[in-house]
């Protein structure tokens, strides 16, 4: 007979009385031994299991290496081991560090649910380390621990390149490469094309306007600072835009958002004029600092559009949200507008509000344009060969993925990230 | 030799700031840091030229009596006052001020007060015209007077209904007999994901490519627009 089935014979005997009562049954004195016994077996099975996993021991890590993190400042020691097994009862991992096998001491910790893989970022470059790697299985109860062996001593090392950024590098030769020879390819000469830029075509257009109605110009640079290649470009075609304004005694007026943009446009506005011969015509207070907050210097430029009604706008450079702002006004004003950035989000609104834009790379084609200059021509032409490589690359990636063959996917990726 | 050293050390800095990208060993990342610092340190001189521009422009406004000349004074008012309530001078070891619990800085009250109280609401406040002339523009934009102007109208119409829930339930009410539902927000994330996404990565890959040029043309010395002058 089963300990089930006597259980439940036991409590076939149970006196009726109690249920018509509609109380609980209760069992005899005698039946609680019975009932016992099951609990007390699984007890007994769960006490013998346990005991044989403490008597084998919690399995410690293995194959624990430490190395030092490839592709970086040498500042990170990189620890990696095996998995555990899921029933090894371990619940986290402790990671112990020291300069000699006496000196270990713990220096964090990983849970034992995340990929067996510790990077040390605590470490100085140059000095020897050793680790362990202590398995811990934690209870409310008890803690078992059991650690590793001692890994070999390793150093971090800081690397002079980085290597998975080798794609990137090839890339930028390759640009670089495309650029500097059709540089030299212009040099020696020989015929370039550009196709028209009404944009920069229209330039004229409206210099020559300003003039006849005898207003002024009015010059915006946007948000971007020295270093912000848009406001570079930005500045060279405003060199171009000054010596033909030196030539019509134009006004130009120029409010700037950054202080250093201001002393180099200064500069460069005055050699313009003093290149054409026109030094008396240059008025260092025409080219002056509004403010450095975006939207006080979108008030300040709408104020000036709206008081002296510029004949001429140009937007040219880094815009954000005051983009609109500044394009709207002009345009209430009745002036011709060119503009031209290289944020695309704020191009929709240059080419709703204004009269011309320059899209993107057409700011820095305007060096070229408007100078005609063989250098500046040839690297235009070099960036026209950039577009048609990654026009190139991208349709043999198109094609060589669904042949299963995607090292050319692969590179782009690499690239890119 | 004023034109030749800014061209060297152009050349050499430009050179070594590539390199840098390419480099994560820590003498090349201090290099890098170092570098950024030095052009912080130039900027305060740039901004005491700035404010004195600023000076000399609105002084003159003054002295001419140039047209709304009044409104000059308020931006010397508007200058003194900040500069005076946030720098901590001497004036918070003043009995006056004290007794009144009154202090300057940046982190004293009254300049908190002024930023967040007249500075900011006023920024808001130009914000803000930003939505009225988003709708003049669209108006000029929309009129389908070319084949460019219908298509963006088109365009615009249906990723202006995709975004709100009335587009989908005219939808979704028109076309009820049919297995589509949602066409209106389906159409507004095709728009996004494909011409506008391909038309904006074109733009991008241009613009990335314009700015290697220019950067090869300044490192060579090609371009020289950026020593103020040609």
């Amino acid at each position: 007979m089963t300990v089930n089935n006597r259980f439940q014979l036991r409590l076939g005997r149970m006196p009726p009385e109690p249920r018509r009562r509609g109380l609980k049954p209760r069992l005899p004195m005698g039946s609680y031994s019975i009932c016992v016994h099951p609990m007390l077996l699984i007890c007994l099975v769960c006490g013998l299991c346990a005991g044989v996993a403490f008597a084998q021991g919690l399995a410690p890590p293995t194959n624990v290496t430490a190395k030092d993190t490839p592709n970086d400042d040498g500042k990170s020691i990189t620890l990696t081991w095996d998995a555990a097994a899921e029933d090894s009862g371990i619940t986290v991992y402790q990671i112990l560090r020291g300069t000699t096998p006496e000196t270990l001491a713990e220096i964090g910790a990983l849970d034992s649910a995340e990929k067996p893989t510790y990077v040390d970022a605590s470490v100085e470059t140059g000095i020897d380390y050793v680790y362990v790697v202590r398995a811990v299985s934690k209870t409310e109860a008890t803690e078992e621990t059991a650690d590793s062996e001692i890994t070999e001593p390793v150093q971090a090392t800081g690397q002079w390149f980085h290597t998975g950024k080798i794609p990137l590098f090839c890339a930028m030769l390759i640009f670089s490469a495309a650029i500097v020879g059709n540089i030299y390819y212009a040099r020696s000469g020989k015929e370039i094309f550009v196709r028209r830029i009404p944009g920069l075509e229209a330039v004229d257009e409206a210099l020559g306007r300003a003039t006849e109605m005898g207003r002024s110009i009015l010059y915006v640079l946007g948000l971007g600072g020295v270093s912000d290649p848009a406001t570079i470009a930005s500045m060279t075609i405003l060199g171009q835009v000054a010596r033909q304004t030196a030539d019509y005694e134009t006004p130009l007026r120029v409010p700037c958002n950054d202080p250093i943009v201001l002393n180099v446009v200064r500069e460069m506005v005055k050699t313009a004029y003093l290149n054409e011969g026109r030094p008396d015509a240059y008025t260092e207070e025409n080219i002056f600092f509004l403010t450095d907050s975006q939207f006080a210097y979108a008030a300040g430029v709408d104020g000036i559009m709206i008081r002296e009604k510029p004949a001429a706008v140009f937007l040219q450079g880094t815009f954000y949200a005051e983009s609109l702002i500044l394009a709207e006004t002009g345009n209430s004003i009745g002036a011709i507008q060119i503009a031209g950035t290289t944020s695309e989000h704020q191009l929709p609104f240059f080419i709703a509000a204004c009269d011309y834009t320059l899209i993107g790379e057409e700011l820095y084609a305007a060096t070229a344009y408007l100078s005609k200059e063989p250098m500046f021509l040839g690297s235009l032409r070099g960036q026209d060969w950039g577009k048609v490589i990654i026009f190139g690359v991208l349709v043999l990636g198109l094609v060589l993925e669904p042949l299963g063959i995607n090292w050319v996917t692969t590179f782009l990726q690499k690239v890119v990230n | 030799m004023k034109r030749q050293v800014p061209l060297v050390l152009c050349f050499l800095f430009g050179i070594v700031m590539i390199l840098t990208e390419f480099s994560p060993h820590s003498d090349s990342q201090e290099l890098y840091k170092e570098v950024g610092r030095w052009y912080l340190v130039i900027t305060p001189f740039a901004y005491v030229i700035g404010v004195m521009t600023l000076v000399q422009v609105h002084g003159t406004r003054i002295r001419r009596r140039a047209e709304y000349w009044q409104y000059s004074y308020v931006v010397f008012a508007g200058m003194i006052l900040m500069v005076v309530v946030g720098m901590p001078t001497f004036l918070n070891q003043t009995p006056f001020f004290q007794a009144r619990g009154i202090s300057f800085g940046l982190q004293s009250p009254v300049f908190e007060w002024l930023f967040e109280y007249v500075q900011v609401p006023m920024e808001a406040t130009t914000f803000s015209l930003l939505a009225f002339f988003i709708a003049s523009a669209a108006y000029r934009a929309f009129r389908a007077r070319t084949f460019e102007a219908t298509l963006l109208l088109i365009s615009a119409l249906i990723v202006m209904m995709g975004n709100v829930p009335i587009g989908d339930y005219i939808w979704n009410t028109v076309m009820g007999e049919t297995p589509w539902t949602d066409g209106t927000s389906w159409a507004r994330q095709w728009i996004l994901d494909n011409p506008n996404l391909a038309a904006r990565r074109g733009i991008i890959l241009g613009v990335a490519l314009g700015v290697i040029s220019q950067s090869i043309r300044i490192i060579l010395g090609i371009e020289r627009s950026y020593l103020g002058g040609d």
